[in-house]
């Protein structure tokens, strides 16, 4: 502050306003490590036709449990051989459309039946 | 803002759910973020009003948004942009991101946004974090990245999302979807416009049919005592038949652990433990995240120079925000899944690091 003598603090604000924060313990954050680390881990995916879609020859898959389901729909769409903006829907267990952020780790660990995560696909909005 | 719904207060739409359960519905349901909204200042169109490009909102915790988006719109057209801009501008390559580079999710609840992104940043920052501080948006006008947005912006595809997460809820609890696909679609409609209008009363009409109360519905108690709001619900209670709706009656509680900058933590977590006593948040961490909740320690046996043992000091690493509140380990899950989950269905669990 022009003027102002160093040393004589015009208004001295409250301790909280200027606090800083301690570290993070260094325990706490290679807990967070720890489980931020990709679940390396397969399981297995079978996914079925529902309505007219097209059955695939091979159903069963080994995909990788960090996946997102996102990937999954990919993985679905190439092996279909859709093309972009062709109508593909997918369900898990004839119920709902998982978010597709959702891990397949999560949904399997939620939803598995007898091992097997059931991907359901549609070219309609089935149980939407 | 504190006003929404006030006026719907005294109305009858919820009358099967003990008071109780309706006052902390209602208070999730009223719990509003603020946000600050900056269109990046490198894509303001010409002549666009450079240092109104700054728009605030108090959002309620439950919208989404692409909600959101008309009021942004309608502001930035009156105030900032002239004409010539509004023209060119597609608002379906808008997207927001956070000051940590994290592009915004449509499908996930304003809410949700708010308390994933303070976990998260305050890894990085060395100020203490002060609750009430706005959300910083930079809004972007084009060039969305699809990748990790992963929906369209559009208000449709944001019902869907919503529409699936609150049928995978369903399933969660009941191991089928029966209660969702049993709504009519005006029902179903009706769900999604209690959000859009953010109505409590249209709300909570439908989704008292899907969401499990802490009280038998058919008992008609008479209005709780201020000290039964916190106690166990009635449901719970030894000589009362387990009411087939009830909170603590379901097979599991959807829940999502959130852990700063990323994993997202799904499980099956059922409203009893073995020993048949109601499974509590603290339990849950401690067996699903251990390391940031290690359990505590029994007190060592007494003995004659230390005849009443204390149990050695475990320190606190991590905390728990649900709703934005900092949760107590001994809230019950089936609890918590009754009262403070989003409107989804879901508890979300934000979990931070203590410094």
């Amino acid at each position: 502050m022009a003027g102002a003598a160093p040393d004589t603090p015009i208004r001295s604000l409250p301790s909280w306003a200027h606090q800083e924060a301690n570290q993070i313990p260094e325990e706490a954050i290679s807990a967070l490590e720890t489980y931020k680390k990709k679940d390396p881990a397969k399981v297995v995916v079978r996914f079925k036709a529902v309505g007219n879609a097209p059955i695939m020859k091979q159903n069963f898959y080994k995909i990788t449990a960090s996946n997102r389901f996102q990937a999954v729909i990919q993985f679905l769409r190439k092996e279909l051989g859709w093309k972009t903006g062709d109508p593909l829907f997918t369900y898990i267990n004839l119920a709902f459309s998982p978010a597709p952020d959702d891990t397949v780790s999560n949904l399997f660990k939620s939803f598995a039946t007898d091992g097997h995560l059931i991907v359901n696909y549609s070219t309609t909005a089935a149980w939407g | 803002m504190s006003t929404y719904g006030a006026r719907h207060y005294n109305s009858q739409a919820t009358f099967s759910t003990p008071a109780s359960t309706t006052l902390f519905r209602r208070l999730t349901w009223e719990g509003t973020v603020p946000l600050e909204v900056r269109v990046d200042s490198k894509e303001l169109p010409a002549n666009s009003d450079r240092g109104l490009e700054c728009y605030y909102v108090q959002a309620p915790r439950v919208s989404y948004l692409p909600l959101l988006m008309p009021e942004i719109r309608r502001f930035l057209m009156d105030v900032v942009f002239d004409e010539a801009a509004a023209e060119i501008l597609k608002e379906d390559e808008w997207w927001f991101e956070s000051e940590d580079g994290i592009p915004m999710k449509w499908h996930w609840s304003i809410g949700l946004i708010y308390d994933n992104h303070a976990i998260s940043h305050s890894l990085r920052t060395t100020r203490v974090a002060i609750s009430g501080v706005p959300l910083k948006l930079t809004l972007h006008l084009a060039s969305p990245p699809s990748d990790k947005l992963l929906l369209s912006p559009s208000v449709e595809a944001c019902k869907q999302a919503f529409m699936g997460q609150l049928k995978e809820a369903d399933f969660i609890r009941w191991g089928n979807t029966k209660r969702m696909t049993s709504l009519r679609k005006a029902e179903q409609d009706g769900i999604w416009e209690g959000i859009k209008e953010h109505n409590f009363d249209d709300f909570w009409r439908v989704a008292s049919k899907v969401t499990p109360t802490t009280a038998p519905t058919r008992t008609q108690s008479p209005p709780p005592s201020s000290a039964s709001v916190h106690g166990r619900p009635p449901s719970a209670d030894p000589g009362n038949v387990p009411d087939r709706d009830g909170a603590y009656s379901v097979r599991c509680i959807p829940v999502r652990v959130y852990l700063p900058d990323g994993p997202i933590l799904q499980d099956l977590v059922p409203p009893m433990v073995e020993d048949g006593s109601p499974n509590t948040l603290g339990q849950y961490l401690a067996t699903h995240i251990p390391l940031l909740f290690p359990l505590q320690p029994p007190p060592p046996p007494p003995s004659r120079t230390n005849p009443n043992p204390q149990a050695p000091a475990v320190q606190q690493l991590a905390y728990a925000l649900i709703q934005g509140v900092l949760a107590p380990p001994e809230a019950e899950m089936a609890w918590l899944g009754a009262c403070l989950a989003g409107a989804d269905g879901w508890v979300n669990v934000c979990v931070g690091l203590v410094r």
